[in-house]
């Protein structure tokens, strides 16, 4: 396995990407834009909630930090609303704070029982919903203390999707339950995952015709929710080296191309077309894992973490050492852009 | 001849291995069932390059770049031959393929079904062998689309919680580290019995009931390959360059650790080895004991941590709970602090047992959730007063 620069100032990624400016001071569990502008919000293991603002065009583009919240505990989750004014944060401090960005003190909007692991803002339904270690989600209307509705769940929440009404939860011991949020008090349908592991991360296909499932075994499951369509699911092997299978932590629909990205543990990230079933770019392997990643509200900013997601447990965090970098990578349109698939030999182009 | 009426089960699952032999009806459900959802019916802007758009299509599906419903027809050169899991977008010997395509003529295994233990053997053999991940802490389930033959999912943030809750309280990472290592032990010891005994239980009533790592194979308690197997490739996360090169076990961090932090106010006041890790750590921007070290050490990691940053704090806060460029923990009264492994190679130390950790699956194969008290990952303060029934203990 190649190491790709160790402790040097300069910028070492290997992708060449853009280094976003003060970087959290510890691990990064969450990133995510503005639906409206170029700010990211990053979500670490150090307790805070940064945004920064990513300015200028082609080669002369910068970050620059803008706030920053502060919770009790690590926070794990983070959301924008769909106007771009306010952003959600979760984590093992139990709530889920709301921060207007405009200046406004954040407040907490939701509780938990246990640490929320997942939140997504539901702008058809005006509601925020929050998927937690507690085994239930919790629907909020920001108005009220009390949740509009708790949903129970079969285990605990690792992993959550939302594009209305399609919402998909992943939890604990391979559960993957289906949600129709036009009913969302009833499970839609409980599907058994198509990967043999711990569920780690899931999307939404932009179309709501189905949802990717990522798992710690390097694969990936893509999954259509309709009978007529399941001859099209299928499964595929990535973010392997040699015999080391790492996890798929971040999955990552573009929002115009339909295709998607995966990041993982072993530090690389990938653009794959799942209607043609190409991988249509690899980027080289970074020197630490990739916990999560993000698409911009246009796909011409895929930002991403740098830094130790635990993979490999406590003995191997040395919180001295640790550095943690986030990266805004700009896709070029060939490699995001779907291709029609090759015709059935498996020549490579 | 016309099939049976039936719609065939396997051909919907994208498995059926009869193809035009199969008995049973291959086609999409024909019913004008109503999209289940009216996922879709928004016609979505997003379709792919090659796609003819039907948008009134009454389903509200958008067809994607197959107009036939059976999609998976079109990818594998032959009908219902190659299952729809066996393309492997493997990586190719370049890293830069930018259309790595494989249909790799390679047989998957078509869907397992449980018709005997020995083919579920064979595939839980297989799958131990070429499919194991590096996380340990997992769920199984030998059937894909089938339910968990081991249950007790752990997942990373998880473990990360409960590594942070004891640091804060003051645990030491020795006993972090032991604690997550017997952790995976006894979720090893039941990978190793699932595989002796598919169809029984996954748990066995373990006579050793108390310790952990007698109940474990020996090659999980006493050699020197960490659980975490890619822990050797621990360099290739390079940036620990304070880590002993060859930790790779945990029992050689433990005994590092246990020289270097063995009480947890010790660890705290440790002049020397954080003194060292600060200094090197000021170069940098990042702030290393991010939990805010209460130690005169630890704020002095803080307080430089600011100065080397750029001179204006960016990050105005919109509220002043806690200055977030100095001490994000202003509100905690105990920081949690990590440890810092202060190098050297020692000798491995002997670990305490800690039987009322383990995370042993239940031993019903319906993985009722009332067991999870005793699977799930600990939050803070929640030690139970007793130990945990037999069946959970190895």
């Amino acid at each position: 396995m190649s190491i790709f620069g160790s402790t040097a100032s300069a910028n070492t990624n290997p992708n060449k990407s853009t280094e976003v400016q003060q970087p959290p001071a510890d691990s990064v569990t969450s990133l995510c834009f503005s639906p409206k502008a170029n700010l990211l919000v990053a979500t670490s293991w150090d307790n805070q909630v940064r945004c920064w603002e990513v300015m200028g065009s082609g080669t002369n583009i910068g970050t620059v930090p803008k706030a920053a919240i502060s919770h009790e505990q690590p926070v794990l989750c983070s959301a924008w609303k769909d106007d771009g004014t306010t952003v959600f944060s979760g984590g093992c401090d139990k709530q889920v704070k709301m921060w207007p960005l405009s200046g406004s003190q954040p407040v907490t909007i939701a509780m938990h029982d246990a640490p929320v692991r997942e939140l997504a803002w539901i702008p058809e339904m005006n509601l925020l919903v929050t998927g937690s270690w507690d085994k239930t989600l919790r629907y909020w209307d920001l108005r009220q203390q009390n949740p509009v509705h708790i949903q129970q769940l079969p285990e605990r929440c690792y992993a959550l999707t939302v594009k209305h009404p399609l919402m998909v939860a992943g939890t604990a011991d391979k559960n993957l339950i289906v949600f129709n949020l036009q009913n969302p008090q009833t499970e839609f349908k409980r599907i058994p995952s198509p990967l043999k592991y711990q569920t780690r991360c899931l999307a939404a296909f932009p179309d709501q015709q189905g949802f990717l499932v990522g798992s710690i075994e390097g694969r990936v499951g893509v999954h259509h929710l309709d009978d007529s369509l399941q001859g099209k699911n299928f499964t595929f092997k990535c973010h392997r080296e040699g015999n080391d299978i790492y996890s798929v932590n971040s999955l990552n629909f573009h929002p115009t191309h339909g295709t998607f990205a995966t990041a993982g543990s072993d530090g690389a990230f990938n653009f794959w077309d799942k209607d043609s079933k190409q991988r249509l770019k690899a980027m080289s392997r970074c020197s630490q894992p990739i916990p999560c990643s993000a698409f911009n509200n246009d796909g011409s900013i895929y930002a991403y973490a740098v830094c130790y997601d635990w993979s490999k447990g406590a003995e191997n965090h040395n919180p001295s050492t640790a550095k943690t970098y986030i990266y805004l990578h700009f896709p070029q349109e060939s490699d995001v852009k779907g291709k029609p698939r090759i015709g059935g030999s498996s020549s490579r182009k | 001849m016309p099939p049976r009426k039936e719609l065939c089960r396997n051909f919907m699952r994208g498995s059926c291995q009869y193809g035009e032999r199969c008995k049973f009806l291959h086609a999409a459900q024909q019913q004008p069932k109503q999209n289940p959802f009216g996922f879709g019916s928004q016609s979505s802007n997003f379709q792919s390059t090659n796609v003819q758009q039907t948008k009134s299509n009454p389903f509200g599906f958008g067809v994607q770049n197959n107009s036939q419903p059976r999609g998976f027809n079109d990818f594998g050169p032959k009908q219902n031959q190659y299952k729809p899991f066996e393309n492997k977008w493997t990586r190719s010997a370049s890293t830069n393929s930018s259309s790595s395509r494989q249909p790799d003529n390679q047989p998957v295994a078509p869907n397992h079904t449980c018709t005997d233990p020995e083919s579920c053997r064979r595939q839980i053999v297989e799958d131990f062998n070429n499919e194991k991940p590096l996380w340990l802490l997992t769920c199984y389930g030998h059937r894909k689309n089938g339910p968990c033959d081991i249950t007790g999912d752990v997942s990373y943030e998880e473990l990360r919680a409960a590594a942070y809750d004891d640091a804060k309280r003051g645990q030491s990472l020795t006993y972090i580290v032991e604690r997550e290592r017997s952790m995976v032990n006894s979720k090893v010891a039941e990978f190793e019995n699932l595989l002796r005994n598919p169809y029984a239980s996954p748990s066995t009533s373990a006579p050793n009931a108390q310790s952990p790592f007698s109940g474990a194979t020996p090659s999980a308690s006493s050699n020197a390959q960490s659980p975490f197997p890619g822990a050797t490739p621990n360099a290739s996360f390079s940036g620990q360059s304070n880590f002993p090169p060859s930790a790779s076990s945990f029992s050689q961090l433990g005994a590092i650790l246990n020289t270097g932090a063995s009480t947890p106010p010790s660890a705290f006041g440790q002049p020397s080895p954080l003194g060292n890790s600060f200094k090197t750590s000021n170069s940098s921007a990042a702030n290393p004991f991010s939990f805010g070290n209460p130690s005169a050490a630890g704020s002095l990691g803080f307080g430089t941590q600011v100065a080397t940053q750029s001179s204006q704090n960016p990050f105005a806060l919109s509220n002043t709970v806690g200055s977030s460029g100095r001490n994000p923990f202003s509100t905690s009264t105990t920081s949690p602090h990590f440890p810092n492994p202060s190098g050297g190679q020692l000798p491995s130390v002997t670990a305490s047992p800690l039987s009322i950790n383990l995370t042993s699956a239940t031993s019903t194969p319906d993985f009722s959730g009332d067991n999870s008290i005793w699977t799930k990952e600990w939050k803070i303060g929640e030690i139970p007063e007793e130990a945990p029934p037999d069946r959970y203990v190895y």
